[in-house]
């Protein structure tokens, strides 16, 4: 695999300090080829993982006629196989995702410019670890869709796209999560990158619900930037919605307490919503560096 | 409602529109900030929303009216009242000023006469603004203007109000007003010139209860400027001295009565000085009345006394009417001359009744005061039981024959009775009726019918002098007079005031017989009628004669029960009294006002009388009470200072158009009194009551357009609504900060 170096947004000599990490996954993955992750299938040529007495029909071949001539028993030796794993990054390009950015044309700062620098390097994780990423653009509707890969060139162009992602004013994506439900065929890890500022979160996790009835593992990565927790200090602003939601005037200072009331209900509701469905819910703050996030996340699922 | 400074309204206006700029000018521009998470903001927003709205219309009206409030403070509004003369400017006016002068203005509050302030408010009228004449109006008893009409002389009339004082008079209201509209009243029918007229004064409700304001030009604008405080100051005053004859030892009563015009009740004393002697009088008058304080005191000698009444220990706002000065004449026992047929010592008869109540009189004495201060019995020389003669030496009642007239010892009587005398003689008629022109009284008791012919022809006799209320006749045949009694009787006055309230008991037992019927003459006064009959006729008639006065007492009384009862005496005591006290209540005089005076027949002539003021050295008793006994004879009534004295047809009479100072002023012939009278302050000029506000704008004003200003106005009135105006403003502050903290969480 050639590493691709293009987007400003893969940083190989930062991602260097992550090189001996993984991600793994906790459950049984389905996959085309071997690799790190435990199958789902347990066969013959794998890692030896126990002793199991043999019961009539099975493979004879697994039979472990040392022990049977020891001790006269028949028992058959269990291999797990291990696989690589399809992982599917699906990124909120709605339009709240750009909240943070220090100009209107320039989203630096912003959380869409964070998802862009974590989805970059989890790619780059992901696929140097033999696995296949895909990716898909959620913005009104399932905006873009790239299927898993593994190739160079397949993570080159969901690294282009990532790179050029734009947000569009949307304030649903549950509709993109069933689109992308209906062409995802193989069981795998759906990787949810979003700040969940939408009108139909419940729609939401109900589509992730989906997937996890199909054997997908979730994982849920709540983007939330710290101006979000709490209003600015300033004796009056013009607040604008960023996904046409008009505009309001008003002091902070007078609704700051009744803010973070409401913001944090917001999270304690979408991270309940998350567990129930099933999913892993990690929030991910943009004041922490993404290599810092993404070496916590993958140590955690290390376990 | 006026504004003493309306520009503070506009200015208020302005100053409550100053937070709505100034939070306009300095509201935050907001930081416009794209937001993520605008539904939250929204939500909060929505939420605090309707608290703050409340809290900000609450403090947008608090704040609004605290400005407001503080604008109004300044504003100094009026409640009810009109703009103030003095403030209104430009035009062609006239303007008239009536000061008053009258002795309550004297009365002090907060160390300072009414009148200095009266002088002070006065002259803010007076100063010259073009198109302005105005004039100036000195109101006591007998007002007087500076000007005969409105000029432009101002300077004149400041100076003549400079050099104005309080006098010890009461104020012709009415007459200072006719005055004040000769002067306004408008010259042609073309002039429109604005109408003022302004009043200083304290408006005492005793002299502007009746106040008349309609000969005013109905145009005219009245300024009332009263310099009264809002409560009425604290006076003690001696109101009335007056002596009355008490028992048969020739004491005299004396009473005082002493006004305590204050609100709690006091302690008063008074020294009566009465020639060489002085008593203390004292009792305790309770608040806002007067009470009379009674002593007996003994009279050495007949003629006249003088003195007067000062209260003790008093320091009240008017000390000018704490002294008193009064008058008593103590005359030698009278003597009665009663004509009648009827033989002496002949019982019961009617003139025997009538002799033995003049001679249980006593010295009875009832001899008239003068100077409308009192009334003395002689001295007690007339002892009850003697009945014709005093010590055996000068008889009391003299009986004279009808038939044979001495016209001497009539002459020399002091009051003539008539009882039964049958038909007088034309010589006899003539003698009644000269006495009673120059002054002498007659009592005459008609009980037959021939007495109806008598006194038709003394009145006759006496000519247009003599005006009965009545004609009496004799009873038509047949019809008997018997069993009459009082139907109506003037309770209120003498002789029947004496009774008090038992007179309808007494008057319900006295059973008449006998006398005259009558019918009311046309141009008798019907007050001369102080009885009637219960058949209409006339019981008693008391009518006046040039100086002297006439009696009728229309009953038999040797058939009537009044004899026999123990109201006769007293009734006939008041009756000669009144008889011979006629010219008594002419005599009180009061300073500032016209007086004419019938001297006493005793007096004589006018030729050879002179007045003597209080100061002056008189001839017999001078210094008893009054002034400074000075060195030469006092001031003559040639000099018109003291009025003038002239014979009429009734005697000598005294006139003087405007007495002076109030004191004891006499009238001597060769050093010797022939009469004395005090001129007095009237009472209710120490009655320091004002009249209302509201009863001269809108009562007495007749319509006219009237502002009253008091005293305190300016500076109470008006300071106590602009603190209530701060108040209010500080309350609302309060209030705001109150919200504040309530909506702060």
């Amino acid at each position: 695999m050639t590493d691709r170096t293009t987007s400003r947004f893969l940083d190989l000599r930062a991602l260097g300090a992550l090189e001996q990490m993984r991600f793994t996954t906790r459950r049984r993955v389905e996959g085309t080829f071997m690799g790190y992750h435990q199958s789902r299938q347990l066969g013959g040529a794998g890692e030896f993982v126990d002793f199991r007495e043999y019961t009539g029909g099975e493979d004879l071949r697994r039979l472990d006629w040392k022990v049977l001539a020891r001790t006269g028993k028949a028992f058959v030796r269990i291999h797990e196989e291990e696989t690589n794993l399809d992982c599917t990054l699906a990124l909120d390009a709605s339009g709240s995702m750009r909240f943070g950015a220090a100009a209107r044309r320039d989203g630096r700062g912003s959380k869409l410019e964070y998802v862009q620098f974590l989805a970059t390097a989890l790619a780059h994780v992901i696929t140097r670890s033999q696995d296949r990423v895909g990716l898909a653009v959620l913005d009104e509707g399932l905006g873009q869709w790239l299927a898993p890969g593994a190739t160079a060139s397949h993570v080159g162009q969901a690294q282009e796209i990532v790179e050029n992602l734009q947000t569009h004013a949307s304030l649903r994506m549950a509709g993109g999560l069933r689109q992308l439900f209906e062409r995802c065929r193989r069981r795998g890890v759906l990787m949810v990158l979003s700040d969940f500022l939408m009108e139909d979160a419940e729609d939401v996790f109900a589509a992730l619900r989906l997937f996890r009835h199909r054997g997908w593992d979730i994982v849920v990565l709540h983007v939330v930037h710290p101006d979000e927790e709490r209003l600015p200090e300033g004796m009056a602003y013009r607040f604008e919605g960023m996904e046409n939601e008009g505009r309001l005037s008003c002091s902070p200072a007078e609704i700051r307490a009744a803010y973070r009331e409401r913001f944090a209900a917001h999270l304690a509701m979408i991270r309940q919503l998350a567990l129930a469905g099933g999913c892993d819910y990690r929030r991910v703050s943009t004041a922490i560096p993404y290599l810092q996030t993404l070496g916590g996340f993958l140590v955690e699922r290390a376990g | 409602m006026t504004f003493l400074h309306p520009w503070a309204i506009w200015v208020g206006v302005a100053a409550a529109a100053v937070p709505v700029v100034i939070h306009v000018l300095t509201r935050p521009r907001p930081v416009r900030m794209p937001l993520s998470t605008l539904r939250f903001v929204r939500e909060a927003v929505r939420q605090r929303r309707s608290w703050r709205r409340l809290r900000d219309y609450i403090l947008l009206i608090l704040r609004t009216l605290a400005v407001l409030l503080i604008a109004l403070a300044v504003a100094m509004p009026q409640w009810g009242a009109r703009r103030q003369i003095a403030d209104l400017a430009g035009g062609d006016s006239l303007r008239v000023v009536v000061l008053d002068l009258s002795q309550s203005m004297a009365a002090r509050s907060g160390a300072v006469e009414l009148f200095e302030r009266a002088r002070t408010a006065a002259a803010g009228y007076l100063r010259y603004r073009p198109g302005l004449a105005a004039n100036l109006v000195l109101a006591g008893a007998r007002p007087r203007g500076v000007f005969d009409g409105p000029s432009t002389n101002f300077d004149a009339l400041r100076d003549e109000l400079s050099r104005c004082r309080v006098l010890p008079q009461r104020m012709d209201v009415n007459r200072a007003l006719d005055m004040a509209a000769r002067m306004l009243a408008p010259t042609m029918p073309e002039d429109h010139r604005r109408r003022e007229l302004v009043v200083v004064s304290d408006f005492q409700r005793s002299s502007w209860s009746r106040a008349d304001f309609s000969p005013l030009p109905a145009d005219t604008q009245i300024q009332f400027e009263s310099v009264a405080p809002a409560e009425p100051p604290v006076n003690l005053a001696v109101l009335r001295i007056e002596g009355r004859p008490a028992g048969s030892q020739g004491n005299v009563q004396l009473e005082v009565e002493v006004g305590n015009y204050s609100p709690t009740a006091r302690k008063m004393a008074v020294d009566v000085a009465l020639g060489h002697s002085s008593w203390r009088l004292s009792g305790t008058c309770p608040p806002g009345r007067s009470t009379t304080l009674i002593e007996e005191i003994g009279v050495r000698r007949p003629g006249w006394e003088w003195g007067e009444a000062r209260l003790v220990g008093v320091d009240d706002a008017l000390p000018a009417d704490n002294v008193r000065p009064f008058v008593l004449h103590v005359r030698p026992p009278p003597r009665y001359v009663l004509i009648t047929r009827q033989a002496a010592g002949r019982r019961p008869t009617s003139s025997l009744f009538i002799e033995c109540a003049l001679a249980s009189l006593g010295g009875a004495g009832v001899s008239p005061g003068a100077g409308g201060a009192g009334v003395s019995p002689a001295a007690g020389e007339t002892q009850a039981g003697r009945l014709r003669h005093d010590g055996g030496q000068s008889p009391v009642v003299v009986r004279v024959d009808p038939a044979a007239i001495d016209r001497p010892a009539v002459a020399a009587g002091d009051l003539v009775l008539l009882d039964h005398p049958g038909k007088l003689s034309v010589a006899t008629i003539k003698l009644l009726s000269e006495l009673m022109r120059h002054g002498r009284p007659v009592l005459y008791v008609a009980g037959e019918a021939i007495d109806a012919t008598n006194l038709k022809r003394l009145c006759e006799a006496a000519g247009s002098g003599l005006e009965m209320p009545v004609e009496f006749a004799p009873p038509s045949a047949g019809q008997a007079r018997r069993d009459l009694f009082y139907a109506s009787v003037r309770r209120e006055s003498p002789p029947f005031a004496v009774f008090g309230d038992g007179l309808p008991s007494l008057m319900g037992r006295l059973r008449f017989a006998g006398g005259l019927t009558s019918r009311r003459a046309s141009n008798g006064l019907e007050a001369d009628i102080l009885a009637t009959y219960n058949d209409g006729s006339a019981a008693i008639v008391l009518t006046s004669c040039e100086a002297g006065a006439l009696a009728v007492v229309n009953a038999d009384l040797a058939a009537s029960n009044l004899p026999k009862t123990s109201t006769f005496v007293p009734l006939l005591a008041e009756l000669i009294e009144l008889l011979r006290d006629r010219h008594r209540a002419a005599a009180a005089a009061f300073c500032g006002e016209p007086m004419v005076v019938q001297l006493p027949a005793e007096a004589g002539s006018a030729a050879g009388l002179r007045v003597c003021g209080p100061g002056d050295l008189a001839g017999g008793r001078a210094d008893s009470a009054g002034g400074t006994p000075a060195p030469q004879a006092g001031a003559d009534a040639d000099a018109g200072r003291y009025g003038e004295l002239a014979d009429e047809a009734a005697g000598a009479v005294w006139r003087w158009d405007s007495p002076a100072a109030p004191g004891v002023y006499r009238i001597e012939r060769d050093q010797a009194t022939a009469f004395a009278m005090a001129v007095n302050l009237p009472a209710e000029e120490s009655r320091l009551e004002n009249l209302p506000a509201e009863v001269l704008t809108s009562r007495l004003a007749a319509g006219r357009p009237a502002v009253y200003r008091g005293m305190g106005d300016e500076g109470r009135s008006r300071d106590d609504q602009w603190k209530w105006f701060a108040t209010a403003c500080v309350a609302c502050i309060l209030g705001e900060i109150s919200a504040l903290l309530i909506f702060r969480t």
